[in-house]
């Protein structure tokens, strides 16, 4: 097994002058922090717990990007990566982890190890990354089962609008319609014609859809990434998603297509004609 | 032809009453047409309600949270929120004298939080501990049996999940454990304390095993060294002091730590869920949208089929305004009946979505994201109504300039 130890702690930063001594300790930088101090690779800053009091002089050595996370991007917090035994001596707690990060020899289940280790664990608790990443993603399930939630509400609205649009459409049609049965056009064939014109017109607007879905994913992408200041991806139009909704829309503009135009071929012409 | 102006004349008030059951009429010649046409507006407004809901929701409840024990201000870490790290406040007994002398400052409610560990049979249960003085505290309300007295040091309250957890109820004695040393296989503190009764503890996330403790034990159980140190205070000021001053005299008179008034933590809060406020608002706005043109389209064709009809009322002299009165009236008339629908549809979905979005790891349980706030509510069914009428507007604007010479010819067998 090969551990690696982390210490978690809030730091206060001050931003300082060219750096003096020997021997400073290295630290790296989230490129959002170096940015707010206005620190580059080989400046000093001076680092301590409290505000007011920074007794830790310390050498920028890198300023990294860290790995986007939906889970730290609310917060705002920003980071820095101080070596654990300079960690340690600045917060005069040597010897002392939070966590160990643990990695095991190829062939060895994680379950098994995690298991054995809480056997004979005292005031510790070994987890197995599986179920570390589960509890973690908790979060992202909950705001996963809302936007499902939120799109059934959507979809449902979205589908009283289309079939409403669609029976509208087609009733529009009923003179053109008693005016084909008039002269001789079969019943088939209207039904055939008001049902193409109903498929048209759901795939013209189902592409209109995927097409200001796009424009509003990258919309939405650029806003928060702005707001953020991640790259994280906010929106993302899968072609699963893009599929999913030309095949809604198609069906339901059919199935509405359907229903107004047996409801109008249902009629006799001639009624038709002077509903109209 | 003389046109008498709409709703000055007798006739025209009798014209005007007959609105609703005109356009009542109206719609029930379609009644297919208008209830698919009510069933889309209603869906569309219980999505507008929800998301007036969510829009501000979690920020009154988390608000009304905070300020549920009268606590106005919190100090904390500097540059941290309470409890949101685990920094902790050195020297708490000489800062609670500093903070107290501040003029307005009533109460200052010291709080300790961390890990522990209690004893059932010969497993170790892990809990969450909250020190307190029992006296002025902010966090917890008393369910059952006794509260915590001042000077008390062998008290313990629980929470619910954590008396099913340890098995202990009010009167038992409960062994918690500190200072868990991994290499010498023994907790460095070991307290027996007895159970004085249960609590909820205003912060829990759903199902968090927790125990109130006095806060001089709850150090001895989490700290290295006998010192006083503090998670965080909450501070009550006496009635009728400005918060704001407060919050500007303490953060002058002890900088060593961060002073947060409730609006400002509320603030806070707001800007971590930035995220569920914007998308209200959207899906808002793409409601209203809908409903718009779900009525407009279907005004508009009702219009349409109307052109004959339309154009011989005109002729026997009713108003250009009395025809586009009309139009207005049926649309907000399937506004405020698929709004009435959508009111009901809308609180039912709130209480499902609420359920989904208190599920959040973390949260505390008393948190709602969905809460009604009357002016917001009363001021979403006028945006939705004014947005029904004006989804009447096209459609009637073409009603009352037809030609009717023209549109009789048009409609002319």
């Amino acid at each position: 097994m090969l551990p690696v130890a982390t210490l978690r702690v809030l730091l206060v930063l001050q931003a300082l002058a060219p750096p003096t001594g020997p021997a400073i300790p290295d630290v790296a930088l989230e490129r959002r922090l170096a940015a707010a101090l206005g620190a580059g690779v080989g400046d000093t800053i001076r680092l301590g717990t409290a505000a007011g009091t920074f007794p830790w002089r310390v050498r920028v050595a890198a300023v990294y990007e860290p790995r986007a996370d939906p889970a730290a991007v609310p917060r705002r917090e920003s980071q820095l990566v101080v070596h654990l035994p300079d960690l340690e001596r600045m917060l005069g707690a040597v010897d002392r982890v939070d966590r160990f990060a643990v990695a095991l020899r190829p062939g060895l289940a994680a379950d098994s190890a995690a298991a054995e280790l809480n056997r004979v664990a005292f005031g510790f608790r070994a987890h197995p990354s599986v179920e570390i990443a589960s509890e973690s993603s908790q979060t992202f399930r909950v705001v996963s089962r809302f936007h499902r939630a939120i799109a059934v509400i959507a979809i449902v609205a979205s589908a009283i609008f289309l079939l409403c649009i669609m029976l509208l459409k087609v009733d529009e049609r009923r003179l053109d319609a008693a005016a084909m049965r008039l002269v001789g056009v079969g019943r088939r064939t209207v039904f055939s014609a008001l049902l193409l014109e109903a498929c048209f017109i759901s795939a013209v607007g189902s592409a209109i859809g995927v097409g200001l879905g796009w424009l509003a994913g990258s919309l939405v992408n650029a806003y928060y990434r702005r707001f953020f200041e991640t790259q994280m991806v906010f929106a993302l139009i899968t072609s699963d998603i893009v599929w999913f909704s030309l095949g809604l829309s198609l069906i339901l503009g059919l199935a509405a297509g359907t229903v107004a135009a047996w409801r109008l071929l249902r009629v006799q012409p001639l009624a038709l004609w002077r509903r109209e | 032809m003389t046109v008498h102006p709409p709703f000055k004349t007798g006739r025209a008030r009798l014209m005007a009453s007959s609105l609703p059951l005109t356009a009542l009429r109206n719609l029930q010649r379609h009644r297919g047409r208008t209830a698919l046409s009510l069933a889309g507006i209603a869906v569309t407004a219980a999505m507008l309600l929800d998301m007036v809901l969510l829009s501000g929701g979690i920020e009154r409840s988390f608000e009304r949270l905070l300020l549920g024990r009268g606590f106005q201000i919190r100090i904390s870490p500097q540059g941290t929120l309470p409890f949101d790290t685990e920094a902790s406040i050195p020297e708490s007994g000489r800062l609670e004298q500093r903070i107290r002398a501040v003029p307005g400052v009533e109460v200052v409610a010291p709080m300790l939080g961390g890990s522990l560990h209690a004893l059932r049979g010969d497993s170790l249960v892990t809990l969450f501990g909250y020190g307190v003085e029992p006296d002025a505290q902010s966090l917890y309300e008393l369910e059952s049996g006794a509260d915590l007295m001042p000077g008390d040091t062998t008290g313990l309250l629980l929470s619910g999940p954590a008396s099913r957890l340890t098995g202990a109820r009010p009167g038992d004695t409960v062994a918690i454990l500190g200072r868990l040393d991994p290499q010498l296989m023994a907790a460095r503190v070991e307290r027996h304390l007895v159970a004085r009764g249960t609590a909820r503890w205003l912060y829990d996330y759903r199902g968090q095993p927790s125990v109130g403790i006095p806060l001089p034990v709850m150090q001895a159980l989490q700290l290295e060294r006998a010192e006083e140190r503090v998670s965080a205070f909450a501070v009550r000021l006496h009635e009728g002091v400005d918060v704001d001053s407060v919050v500007r005299v303490l953060r002058r008179e002890v900088p060593e730590v961060e002073v947060t008034s409730v609006a400002a933590l509320v603030a806070g809060f707001r800007e971590r869920l930035v995220y569920f406020r914007q998308l209200s608002y959207i899906l808002a706005t793409i409601s209203l949208i809908i409903a718009f043109l779900l009525l407009s389209t279907l005004l508009t064709i009702t219009v349409n089929e109307r052109l004959g009809e339309i154009a011989t009322i005109r002729a026997i002299g009713t108003s250009r305004g009395r025809v586009a009165a009309q139009i207005i009236f049926e649309g907000a008339f399937l506004t405020i009946l698929g709004g009435g629908v959508g009111a009901m549809l809308g609180m039912a979905t709130a209480r499902y979505l609420d359920r989904i979005l208190t599920s959040f790891p973390g949260l505390p349980a008393t948190i709602s994201f969905f809460v009604p706030d009357p002016s917001r509510l009363a001021a979403a069914a006028a945006v939705l109504l004014l947005t029904g009428s004006l989804a009447g507007g096209f459609p009637a604007y073409r009603a009352a300039s037809l030609s009717i010479a023209q549109a009789l010819r048009m409609e002319a067998p």
